[in-house]
């Protein structure tokens, strides 16, 4: 199944009946039964995860002929795709919309920062009974990595809103890098040999501490032979090549300054560029501080020549990916998503802010086979609610499973070999996302 | 719980929505929340999919699962002009074309005209559509309530019988909806009341009726057995009352238990458990060689009674308070903590040392209990970390709306708000009668409410002496039992009820009768925690080995074996430091200051990050995910926790290697210092083997230091067994 993939004419044949309507099973179904090839492209996905719930009204969804309560104090811009608009502070992203695809229709009922990450990392709603894994954690057990770089990376680290790994073991757990990438002295730790250490001893210490773990296998049958995670550690220490991953310095000053140094999420997009480039298949960007209860304004600026503010970082930091991905041939192969757990109220509130809002919120993809230049969905005119193809966060994680060549119908299982489905039951594939 | 003749059980299709079943009732007319909301549940109309969602669907909002039957009622009677309901000619209501789908309806067809549902909804519109309800539904019964089976594919019929507050019972089976926990565990029928077990083990099935829903055990053996095998009970080991209903389900379950733990494994287990430490090389060497029969007793009545078990079960009880000098500041930090442990070295009643807290008041930097008060910054707050705290439940779920799932009501949750916002959290804990806290559904200030009790508080002087009388009266069903399940996990490894601070109606414990037999312990024992803890350690099931068989390692909370549970983030750090010899620094505090010692949870420490502690943020009750593994082991690999002292001056070893002892016997210590037991004769064989491939010292003590390392990092160090 991973190397099928549905033509985008039987998509659109399907669609036909509703573009938004068609069942998981069915779409794979019709796979099967057309025997159509999946070229499913994207090898990788870098997600950058707007960690506090980034407003739709001040990105990709724009309302500039709403009243001023809703609209709120930015203004919007044209891009380069007719008749489409983003907020003011995106002209970089506005140029390159012919490989961006906007999807502005999302919904959910979840609007607390720990429900909401949940339900758009996993796909799934959260419940006490089970802890669902992060795309970022399935992907990482699904994929047999054979690289040495850890399969699922955070930079520098994952929400604190869930482990990621949910019931996997906690070795797909995101491997958080630590630190600050745009200081000049970053570096992630532990990576150097301690003082009077070398190869050779961390070597013995390998074969020794797996001695001490194989006389404890042989009386307690539950007990591995060996420690995949000391393994793994092992042989990152040991490769000079795979650690030059994060070597930032590396890279020209052309290239850094143009990924944007004044917030953490220019040079956290490029060092995610460098590890997809070295094959890790899953790479979060984590950028905090979208939670804008109070003057959205700061958004854009903080103070009256500050240019490093939220919306001008990401602008200049995702489309620099972008176009750098497409000048190293590497676009179609690197899935991009920006998103975070929800949209904010259509009014502007009290202070200035916005609150939470699931019920509408927007995302943004490129890359990775997803046909760009397209709007898929919309908000009513008050951005209160979707006016048409609403979509589920399920709907969104199964999607991203098939770009990346993985059937959301695959189970995955828990410790007590639960069989539990990559995206839920219900799922439905976005097909205008599937080029 | 109420018993049922037999024929209850028999054909429910008889007695389905009839009356005669029901004494005295046949005059009765059909009534809106007791014969119609049942339909819609039953049918799906008001789950969270369809019209239960909190904007509806189609223009018609139904309350989630009938939460709410006055607006339901509402929305079908009066809403859309009526037309949902058409009393001059019922069979055109809308009620009923759309789920029969004799109109076009997005749902699909629920239900044929002729069936028992449209027949009831007919029925109801043509006696005038009321809404009149006399019977009030009090709780309902399940029957049977857990079913033991002896392999899976066998199906179980159930029956689900309503009691209303009048006395009044009615068989409502055919009303009730079942919902599998898992599917592919479980099988359920939305036809028929029937559970199906498809996959073996423990799983829960949950059945509603109106607002009231009950969890039902399904349990099979957890692994494929002949059916000739037994494992009687009364073959296990039993020590205390404890073991019977441990042995009771293993018996059931087919689980032959492993053996017991030998005299090193309990030796370090029951010193990590009620101190958090590892055991002296020296005194581990005098209890292996000791006959007393009578030693694994008295080591557990003398560590109870040591030092050490206060010092880390006040720094237990810290966590479980959320103690932390960033919200309380330095000086109430150090009071509160006296406290803490003054109550825990006099092992004074629990039942008392919740009233102190709740019933705090005075200055928070002089009286360390007012502290309790300034953990949390509102009412709101306070009322979710109390519940969780002494009631093991997370009422936070009725912020917003009725618990689909248990009982408590949004009424609950903002009437304890309301006791709460009856205090003042300034420095000076006092009440302020003025204080309030707003009902959202109501947008006015909350009704002074004792959780799950009907009795309105009047505005006392002091609101919390009500609460506080509730919460610790002897038969309050959550504090004692709460209370003993934290022991239980802190000591077992695993909630009886898990997480222990989920107390759901849905999340039954695994051993019910052994939960209240050891609440009623307590009870009966003054509230002791040094009681309860040792009946746990000296029961059977605590003293039995954690090295699983093939057969019972997939057995993670029937107590077949002992579980393997990672060290506490603290812990492990003082027990790397105690055999390494040489104490880790933390930040200004003097040398040989324990992880466990510090009061700031936050104190600055790689070491402890990377371990994963816990900041007292929120609740520490299960482990925090902390770094990746990855990281962890990197750290170990590069970092200082540990190579920064496995040969530095004053270190166990060097101290060892100065004093000239022997490689093999250095190595025979390092096993006794971080298993609590002497080499075998294989690994001594290994490890001799090893050490004669060295001709020079210097290379050997290289040897010796990776050694070390290895020991640090292998899965018997790192977790408790």
């Amino acid at each position: 199944m991973r190397n099928q993939r549905i033509s985008r004419r039987d998509a659109i044949c399907i669609g036909g009946i509703t573009s938004l309507g068609l069942g998981l099973t069915d779409l794979l179904d019709l796979r099967r039964l057309h025997g159509v090839s999946n070229n499913a492209r994207a090898k990788s996905c870098i997600l950058l995860w707007l960690e506090g719930g980034p407003s739709h009204l001040e990105m990709f969804d724009p309302k500039p002929d709403a009243p001023v309560e809703v609209r709120g104090p930015m203004d919007s811009i044209q891009t380069s795709l007719p008749g489409v608009r983003l907020n003011e502070c995106f002209p970089l992203t506005a140029n390159i919309m012919e490989d961006v695809t906007l999807l502005r229709s999302a919904t959910s009922p979840l609007g607390e920062h720990n429900f909401g990450a949940h339900y758009l990392l996993t796909g799934y709603k959260p419940t006490p009974a089970l802890e669902y894994p992060s795309i970022g954690s399935a992907v990482a057990s699904i994929r047999k990595n054979p690289g040495i770089l850890p399969p699922n990376i955070a930079i520098p680290r994952f929400t604190n809103n869930l482990s990621g790994n949910g019931f996997l073991p906690p070795s797909t757990q995101p491997f958080a890098v630590g630190g600050n990438p745009q200081r000049p002295d970053f570096k992630v730790q532990d990576l150097n040999f301690f003082n009077g250490l070398d190869g050779t001893r961390l070597q013995r210490r390998r074969k020794l501490a797996n001695a001490f773990d194989s006389f404890t296998a042989e009386t307690d049958k539950a007990s591995n032979v060996g420690n995949p995670d000391l393994e793994r550690a092992y042989n990152l220490l040991s490769s000079e090549q795979a650690k030059s991953a994060f070597n930032l310095a590396e890279e020209s000053s052309e290239i850094r300054s143009s990924y944007g140094m004044g917030d953490p999420i220019g040079q956290s997009c490029l060092l995610a560029r460098r590890l997809i480039q070295r094959g890790v298949p899953f790479v979060t960007v984590n950028s905090s501080g979208w939670d804008t209860h109070n003057n959205i304004q700061t958004l854009k600026k903080r103070y009256a020549t500050d240019r490093n503010a939220k919306l001008p970082s990401l602008d200049r930091a995702f489309s620099t990916l972008i176009s750098d991905l497409k000048r190293q041939g590497l676009l179609d192969d690197t899935l991009v998503i920006v998103m975070g757990e929800f949209g904010r109220t259509p009014k502007i509130n009290s202070n200035g802010g916005r609150d939470h809002w699931p019920r509408v919120f927007s995302l943004a993809m490129a890359g990775g086979g997803v046909p760009g230049g397209q709007v898929i969905g919309s908000s009513n005119p008050l951005g209160e609610f979707p006016q048409d193809n609403p979509v589920t966060p399920s709907d969104i994680v199964a999607t991203i499973y098939t770009l990346l060549g993985i059937d959301p119908k695959h189970e995955l299982h828990t410790s007590d070999g639960r069989p539990v489905r990559l995206a839920p039951d219900n799922a439905e594939i976005i097909t205008s996302l599937i080029g | 719980m109420p018993t049922f003749p037999k024929f209850y059980i028999l054909s429910t299709f008889f007695l389905l929505g009839s009356w005669v079943d029901i004494p005295g009732s046949s005059a009765l007319a059909l009534d809106f929340v007791n014969d119609i909301v049942p339909v819609l549940t039953k049918a799906g109309c008001n789950a969270g999919s369809c019209h239960g969602a909190a904007i509806g669907r189609g223009g018609f909002k139904l309350s989630l699962y009938g939460g709410d039957p006055k607006s339901d009622f509402e929305s079908i009677v009066y809403q859309l002009q009526g037309r949902r309901i058409n009393k001059s000619n019922p069979q055109d209501s809308l009620i009923l074309r759309k789920p029969t789908e004799q109109i076009s309806h997005e749902g699909g067809t629920l239900f044929d005209l002729n069936s028992e549902s449209a027949q009831r909804i007919l029925t109801w519109i043509q006696d005038g559509a009321t809404f009149n309800s006399s019977l009030e539904l009090a709780n309902i019964s399940v029957s049977p309530e857990r079913i033991l089976l002896d392999r899976t594919n066998i199906p179980v019929d159930l029956t689900i019988t309503a009691h209303y507050s009048n006395g009044l019972t009615r068989d409502v089976t055919r009303w009730s909806v079942l919902t599998s926990e898992d599917e592919t565990a479980v099988q359920t029928s939305k036809e028929n009341p029937t559970v199906k077990p498809i996959r073996n083990g423990r799983h829960i099935v949950t059945v509603r009726y109106l607002t009231q829903v009950k969890a039902i055990e399904v349990i099979t053996p957890l692994v494929d057995i002949p059916a000739e095998i037994q494992i009687p009970a009364t073959k296990i080991p039993n020590h205390n009352f404890i073991d019977s209903e441990i042995n009771q389900t293993l018996e059931i379950l087919k689980l032959q238990p492993a053996g017991q733990a030998s005299d090193s494994e309990f030796l370090r287990r029951v010193y990590l458990d009620l101190t958090g430490r590892l055991p002296a090389v020296s005194f581990t060497k005098s209890f292996l060689s000791s006959n007393d029969p009578n030693k694994r007793h008295a080591l557990i009545r003398s560590l109870l009674a040591s030092p050490e078990y206060t010092e880390f079960w006040s720094y237990r009880f810290a966590n479980l308070l959320r103690l932390r000098p960033q919200s309380l500041g330095e000086e109430n930090s150090e009071a509160y903590f006296q406290w803490i442990q003054s109550h825990v070295a006099a092992d004074t009643s629990i039942k008392d040392f919740a009233r102190t807290l709740i019933l705090a008041k005075g200055d928070s930097r002089i009286n360390g209990p007012a502290n309790f008060y300034r953990t949390t910054t509102d009412a709101r707050q306070h009322t979710e970390f109390t519940s969780e705290l002494f009631l093991g439940t997370r009422l936070r779920c009725a912020n917003c709306h009725n618990h689909p799932l248990d009982k408590w009501t949004q009424d609950d949750y903002h009437g304890l708000a309301a006791i709460f916002a009856k205090v003042d959290l300034g420095e000076e804990i006092r009440i302020k009668l003025e204080g309030t806290s707003i009902h959202p559904r109501t947008s006015a200030p909350a009704v002074l409410r004792i959780p799950g009790s009907e009795i309105n508080l009047s505005n006392s002087d002091d609101p919390r002496i009500e609460f506080a009388n509730w919460l610790t009266a002897e038969d309050n069903p959550y504090f004692a039992r709460a209370f003993v399940n934290r022991l239980w996990k802190l000591t077992m490894g695993r909630g009886l009820v898990a997480p222990v601070d989920d107390f759901r109606d849905t999340n039954p414990a695994t051993h019910p009768e052994l939960l209240t037999l050891l609440a009623d312990d307590f009870v009966d024992h003054g509230y002791s925690v040094r009681h309860t803890l040792a009946r746990i350690c000296e029961s059977a099931a605590y003293q039995r080995t954690a090295r699983s068989t093939e057969h019972t390692k997939h057995d993670n909370m029937y107590y077949s074996r002992a579980l393997r549970v990672p060290l506490d983030a603290a812990v492990h750090a003082d027990a790397v430091s105690d055999v390494l010899g040489l104490p880790e620094r933390y930040g200004e505090h003097p040398p040989g200051t324990r992880a466990i010692q510090l009061l700031n949870p936050l104190t600055s420490s790689r070491s402890l990050d990377i371990l994963g502690r816990c900041d007292r943020s929120g609740s520490c009750d299960d482990p925090t995910a902390g770094p990746s593994p990855l990281s962890k082991l990197l750290h170990f690999f590069n970092g200082d926790f540990l190579n920064g002292r496995l040969n530095a001056s004053g270190s166990r070893l060097q101290n060892l290697l100065a004093e000239g002892v022997q490689p093999k016997d250095i190595i025979k210590e390092y096993y006794l210092a971080a298993y609590s037991r002497f080499p075998t004769q294989k690994e001594s064989e290994f490890w001799l083997a090893e050490l004669h491939k060295f001709d020079t010292n210097s290379n050997r003590d290289q040897f010796l230091e990776d050694f070390v390392w290895s020991l640090m990092t292998s899965r018997d160090f790192i977790t408790n067994h």
